[in-house]
This record gives C-alpha cells, sequence and structure tokens, in this order.
C-alpha cells in the first residue's frame, strides 16, 4: 500500500517533470522592462545589415536595449510565439510572403497606427520622415493596407521590379529594348529565329510586378486601383481584356522549359536562361544581381531593367516598386521605442548600411548616391516616360477557397501549357475577384 | 525468501499498474487526442490563426468545403496517390519478398541493402533527388532518353499536369518499397521450409505456393502494414508535394493536406483549414474502416 503510494507520487512528479520540459523557454525571454524586442526577416539581403542597424540605433541612444532575431523561417517562427500571446514589438516582413503572416495580422486589424511616424524628427536630422521618403511611396495599397490616409506598414527597402535582360546580348545584336508590345512582338519572331526565347519566370508568382506595370500601363494608375480593390467585374473591362490577351500571346514565345522548372526547387534555373542567353527577359527585380552573384554567365553580361511595354507609342510605362514593410503589433508592450526606431531607419546613416547589402530605403537623395548594378537598375526611374507604381492587392477579410493571386498568377502555367484557354482565365479571374469585393478588411 | 514487493491482491496489482501507465495516458490525452477534438471544434469558427478572436460560423466552412472545385481536385489527387502507391508499393514488395526468399537470388543481402536505403531518407531529400531525376533537360531519364536516341519519349515529368502526379507516386513508391520489402521478407522467412518441400512433393509450382502458402500465411502482417501504409501516404505525399512541386503547376498536383496548410495560413482562413482537416480525418477514418473488413480472413497458423 505503501509502495504504490510512493508509486503514484514518482508518477506525477515523473509527468509534471515531463510538461515542464516540453513547456521550453517561454520565460526566459528579456524580461527586462525596456528591452525593445525586434524581430526581421533574413532574405535575400542577408542578416548582417539588422545587426549593424541595431548597433548603431544601441550607439545613439545607450539607455535602449535591443533583442534582435533574424530567420529565413520567420513567420514559422513568430506563428507560435504570438498565439501564446509573446509579441515582438516590431517586425520586419513585407506582405507577399509565402506564409502569409503580415496579411493575418492586417485581416485582424492588428497592427499599430504608425501614421504618426511620419511626423516624428529623424535622429540626428532636420527633417521628418515623411519630407524624407520618396513621393507617392506612401499612401498607397502597401502602406495603407485598408484605403485610407492611415499608415500601418512602414515601407523598407524599395526596389524597381521590371523585365530584367541582358545588355550586352541586345548590343551584340543590334536589338533595341522594346517600349511598345508591337516592337516586343516584332523581337520576339526576330529571336525566335535565332532560336532565343522572348520571355520567361522563374515562378509564376513573379507575374504580379508585371502584371501591375501591364494593368497601369494599359488603363492608368486608377484602373490598377479598381482591380487591387476587387471592382464588381473589373476583370471583364475592355483594358482587363487587353492585358490578358496581350499576356496570353506573351506567353505563346515562352521559353518551353519554363513551366518544368517553375517552382520552388527549380525556379533559378529558369533566372539562369538570361544568364546564359537563350532567353531574353524575365519579370524580376533589383536583387538579382545578387541572388545570382555566383552564377556562370555570357561574357560581358550586363543586367538592365526595363518597364513593361506600353500598347501605344509614346504611352506611359510603370516600374512595379516593390517595397518590404516594417510594422507595429498592436499588442507590442513597447510601441513607442519601436516607433522611434523606425524613424532612425529612414536616416542617411541607416540608409548606408542598409545599401551596403543592396537593400535601397526610399528616402531622397539616395539614388543619386549609388554605385555599380545598383545604378543600373535605379537609373531607369529617370528615363523619360517612366513613372513608379506601388502595388499590392487590397487586404480582406479571410475568405475560405479564394486565393485571387493563385487564380490570376499560377494559371499562366496552364496558359502556356494549352490547358487553359484565355476565356477561362479571364472567367475565373472575375470570378475570384468578384468574391472579394464586398469583403475589404478593416 | 525476500518479501514481495507488491500487495497480491487485484485491485493493488490494478493500481500499480494504472499508475505506472499514468504519466503516458496524460501526456497521449493532452498532446492526441485534445488536439483532435479542437480540429473538428475550430472547424465550426472563423479564425485567422494568428490574433484575434475566433467567431463562431456554424456549418458555413462545410458548405464553402462542398462548393470548392480546388478541394475536390486536392481530394482526387490524394486518392489517386493512395490507390496507385499503395496497390504498387505492397505489391510490388510481396512479389519480390517472394522472390528473394524462394528463389535461390545470389547476392539476395545486397539487393536487399540497395532497395531499404531509400526508406532511410528524409523526404526533403528524396524530393531534392527527383527535382534532378525529373529535370527537363539534364536529369537523369531525359538525359539517358537523349543520349540513347529516344529523345522523342522525353516528356516534361514535373511541368505536365498528366503526368505529373505519376511523377509524384513514382517519388513515393520508391521511398517505401523497401521498408514494405524488408517487412513482408522477414514475415516469410518464418514459414518453415518444409512447408515448401511437402508441396514440392505434391506437384506445386512456385506460382502455386506463393498464392496458396505464402500469401495467406502473411496475410495478417499485409493487412496491417496496408491500412497504416494508407494513412502514412497522406501525409507522405504532403510533404514531397510541398517540397518538390509546391503543389503546382497551377494547383495540378495538390493533395490534401497541402490544400488543408494553404488555407489555413497563408490564406488566414483557420477554420475552414480545419474543416477540411475534419474531412480528412473523416476520409482515412473510412478507408482504414473499409479496408480492415475488405481484407478481414480466418488467421491461419502454421
Amino acid at each position: 500500500m505503501k509502495r504504490t503510494r510512493t508509486l503514484g507520487v514518482i508518477a506525477a512528479v515523473a509527468t509534471i517533470g515531463m510538461l515542464a520540459g516540453c513547456a521550453g523557454n517561454s520565460g526566459t525571454g528579456g524580461d527586462d522592462a525596456d528591452t525593445l524586442k525586434i524581430a526581421a526577416f533574413e532574405g535575400g539581403y542577408g542578416a548582417e545589415m539588422y545587426k549593424e542597424v541595431v548597433a548603431a540605433y544601441e550607439k545613439l541612444n545607450p539607455d535602449v536595449k535591443i533583442e534582435l532575431t533574424t530567420s529565413k523561417t520567420l513567420a514559422d517562427e513568430l506563428t507560435p510565439q504570438v498565439a501564446a500571446g509573446d509579441y515582438p514589438d516590431l517586425v520586419f516582413l513585407g506582405l507577399g510572403a509565402k506564409e502569409g503572416f503580415t496579411e493575418s495580422f492586417v485581416r485582424d486589424n492588428n497592427l499599430e497606427d504608425l501614421t504618426g511616424v511620419l511626423d516624428e524628427k529623424i535622429p540626428g536630422e532636420d527633417v521628418t520622415v515623411g519630407d524624407k521618403l520618396t513621393p507617392g511611396i506612401v499612401g498607397n495599397l502597401n502602406t495603407n493596407p485598408y484605403g485610407d490616409d492611415k499608415v500601418y506598414l512602414m515601407p523598407m527597402y524599395a526596389s524597381p521590379t521590371g523585365l530584367v535582360y541582358n545588355q550586352k546580348l541586345f548590343a551584340d545584336n543590334g536589338w533595341t529594348v522594346p517600349t511598345t508590345w508591337d516592337e516586343m512582338f516584332e523581337l520576339g519572331d526576330t529571336a525566335k529565329a535565332e532560336g532565343i526565347s522572348l520571355f520567361t519566370y522563374p515562378t509564376a508568382g513573379y507575374l504580379d510586378s508585371y502584371f501591375f506595370s501591364l494593368l497601369s500601363a494599359v488603363g492608368g494608375p486608377e484602373f490598377l486601383n479598381d482591380v487591387l480593390t476587387y471592382k464588381q467585374d473589373v476583370w471583364k473591362s475592355d483594358d482587363a481584356t487587353e492585358a490578358l490577351e496581350l499576356t496570353t500571346k506573351l506567353l505563346s514565345y515562352a521559353a518551353p522549359t519554363t513551366v518544368g522548372y517553375a517552382n520552388g526547387q527549380d525556379f533559378t534555373k529558369n533566372q539562369q536562361t538570361i544568364l546564359d542567353g537563350t532567353t531574353l527577359f524575365m519579370p524580376n527585380g533589383s536583387w538579382i544581381a545578387n541572388e545570382m552573384k555566383d552564377a556562370p554567365r555570357t561574357d560581358g553580361f550586363q543586367w538592365g531593367l526595363t518597364p513593361v511595354p506600353a500598347p501605344e507609342a509614346d504611352g506611359t510605362r510603370y516600374l512595379t516598386t516593390f517595397v518590404e514593410s516594417a510594422w507595429v503589433p498592436k499588442e507590442a508592450a513597447h510601441k513607442d521605442a519601436a516607433k522611434d526606431f523606425i524613424a532612425y531607419l529612414y536616416s542617411d546613416e541607416a540608409a548606408d548600411i542598409f545599401a551596403k547589402a543592396n537593400a535601397i530605403q526610399p528616402i531622397q537623395g539616395l539614388p543619386e548616391r549609388l554605385t555599380g548594378e545598383a545604378k543600373d537598375f535605379y537609373a531607369v526611374y529617370s528615363e523619360p516616360g517612366v513613372e513608379a507604381v506601388v502595388g499590392a492587392f487590397a487586404a480582406t477579410k479571410p475568405v475560405p477557397g479564394v486565393d485571387l493571386k493563385a487564380t490570376l498568377f499560377d494559371a499562366a502555367n496552364s496558359v502556356l501549357s494549352g490547358t487553359m484557354t484565355l476565356e477561362d482565365w479571364q472567367n475565373q479571374v472575375n470570378e475570384a475577384s468578384n468574391k472579394l469585393t464586398d469583403q475589404l478588411a478593416g | 525468501m525476500a518479501r514481495r514487493p507488491v500487495s497480491l491482491n487485484t485491485r493493488g496489482k490494478n493500481r500499480f499498474v494504472l499508475l505506472c501507465v499514468a504519466p503516458a495516458i496524460i501526456l497521449y490525452v493532452l498532446f492526441m487526442v485534445v488536439p483532435t477534438f479542437d480540429v473538428f471544434r475550430m472547424s465550426l469558427y472563423n479564425w485567422t490563426g494568428v490574433g484575434g478572436t475566433p467567431t463562431f460560423a456554424g456549418f458555413d466552412n462545410f458548405v464553402a468545403l462542398a462548393g470548392d472545385m480546388q478541394f475536390v481536385r486536392a481530394f482526387q489527387n490524394t486518392v489517386f496517390l493512395l490507390v496507385v502507391v499503395s496497390i504498387v508499393t505492397m505489391a510490388g514488395g510481396l512479389v519480390l519478398a517472394g522472390v528473394m526468399t524462394q528463389g535461390k537470388v545470389r547476392a539476395s543481402n545486397l539487393y536487399r541493402f540497395i532497395l531499404y536505403l531509400p526508406s532511410v531518407l528524409s523526404i526533403v531529400v528524396v524530393a531534392a533527388i527527383f527535382s534532378a531525376v525529373y529535370d527537363q533537360q539534364n536529369g537523369l531519364i531525359n538525359g539517358s532518353l537523349n543520349f540513347l536516341g529516344l529523345d522523342s519519349l522525353s516528356q516534361v515529368w514535373l511541368g505536365d499536369q498528366k503526368i505529373i502526379m505519376y511523377s509524384i507516386a513514382f517519388a513515393m513508391v520508391w521511398q517505401s518499397l523497401g521498408y514494405y520489402l524488408v517487412l513482408y521478407m522477414s514475415g516469410m522467412s518464418n514459414i518453415p521450409a518444409e512447408i515448401y518441400e511437402a508441396s514440392a512433393l505434391d506437384g506445386a509450382g512456385p506460382f502455386r505456393q506463393f498464392f496458396d502458402i505464402t500469401l495467406p500465411l502473411v496475410w495478417e502482417t499485409l493487412r496491417t502494414s496496408l491500412i497504416f501504409f494508407i494513412i502514412s501516404s497522406i501525409n507522405l505525399a504532403f510533404v514531397l508535394v510541398r517540397a518538390l512541386t509546391g503543389g503546382g503547376p497551377d494547383g495540378s498536383s495538390e493533395v490534401l493536406l497541402d490544400y488543408m496548410y494553404k488555407q489555413a495560413y497563408t490564406n488566414s482562413s483557420y477554420g475552414y483549414g480545419m474543416a477540411i482537416g475534419t474531412a480528412i480525418f473523416l476520409f482515412s477514418f473510412l478507408a482504414a474502416l473499409i479496408i480492415s473488413r475488405a481484407t478481414k480472413r480466418e488467421v491461419l497458423q502454421f
């Protein structure tokens, strides 16, 4: 009897011990009241620049302690933390990532209003954040996801995207970069005679920047905004039909290996075809230079960037500017300290640290200081007839089973392979978009 | 004589046993049973899965599920994989095991080793291997066909929507075959040789011996492994598809668990994802039940 009771105690202790072991380190994180917790996504720009910026900020403000976490799989790590109520104070993670982490905060209205940061003075400088930012970089659906004038996502690292190509290949063959779609298709025929394909894409998801530029070029920024806010039947309009027709024709010029490599494992092989000189254009951004820096290439290869062509001659062409985000969860503990840190991110000092990793802050005066490949990419903004557009689909309440991006972009794989017709594509996109018309969040 | 530590009466013995298994039972209930009921519960709510509070939605998620074409396609793909991969793996494993135990195959240990190796690999490694094998230009298959001058036969294994499920099925079979081969071989080697000798004396050829002696005597092993394999295939397919194709091109290789993950996390529709999870649970439960009933036979022993 006594033995059984002892055994009972041992059993209870064993269970509790196992459970305590499973509980993990939730209590051992910085309990210090003044520690600013920053979580940053380690993407193509790496993690080193975050460490340097944090060190520089701590030097300027010795009474602030910062705990920085960087990870290539940030969303996977933050999701359980956040579900347990442990929110970081500042997060560097943009919209459009596979896990949709930032999107879920937008949908839940769980973000801190950062409009006040625009009026904050940048530490060490005489100008406010709002005045220093490039015009147009805030006030769009990327920074104001609810379509009003409240900023929730501060813009980080503006990266121009468009059609990248090899400048040397064009120079050698005496080809000019097309500015209209007629010129584009003519070039496609000429190149096909040489055995070179006109177009490819790393994965179908990269068509987002292509579409935002194309829709703006075909119907203007107001039309793009209608599309991004899911106006009823916007995809059946003449402008949308024209855009889809041009794209279908473009896909018929695509490299035959595109679809087979358009997945997470092999997408760099599609990108390699540009470096090998077997394809002319692909939609991509300024990060491509760093991403493929170790890849073999043809002699004299030089990255070039051009906007998506316009339908008529002298039409305005648009460069989709891909912007990442820094944001503060509504439940964060040190929101004011986070906002001060955000203001610092736009100082010249911080911008130079970021620029070393080719991450360019969208502030005035920076593009002129760039060198090398970055200079080539940003020079496109100053070409005549070229304007910048920042695109992102408006945030919606979650709608089960509806994924507009997959319906619009992934379908390109089917259109390319010939398993989907233009009408089917248009119909399914329109249907998906219509389901989201009344579901705008906020 | 030492005193016996436990009292002889049954009540004391039962209590002792109960206390010994208590920790394991508590952990099992906490980490297996409770989350399962949570899946059913969350399927009745709408939630983004990250912040905010869940809102009750009744059976809305299931109604949406019934009309979701993507779900239907994921379901079809999963069933296809389960059927094809199970049949090929089990049949292949049985036949090879039969050949290697009964026939006098030289170096059968070497073959067994080579065939078993893929089962040890992580699925992500398998995905990387097959991504290289299926490469449309330089991969093992297309490259060899090219070399032999048969490049009209080369396909875009991971790009052609019509054959991509077969490519995935092949990768799954490759990974699982060795394990079941070894399992059946050990089951078959237990059968005493006298039975085969006696049947040979009665004039039975190898095929007759296989179907009338070997198969019935390993039936229980086969049955159990089949049920487990079907259920584990659902998970295997998910990991392989996620690593190899991501569900593409254009959703043609989507499988149930992958679709559930995408809906629950990427689309922030956690409740809908849980509804899919409930559907998967019911499906695998029914599948296991049906197969268990269909393969029930009188247990033969030697």
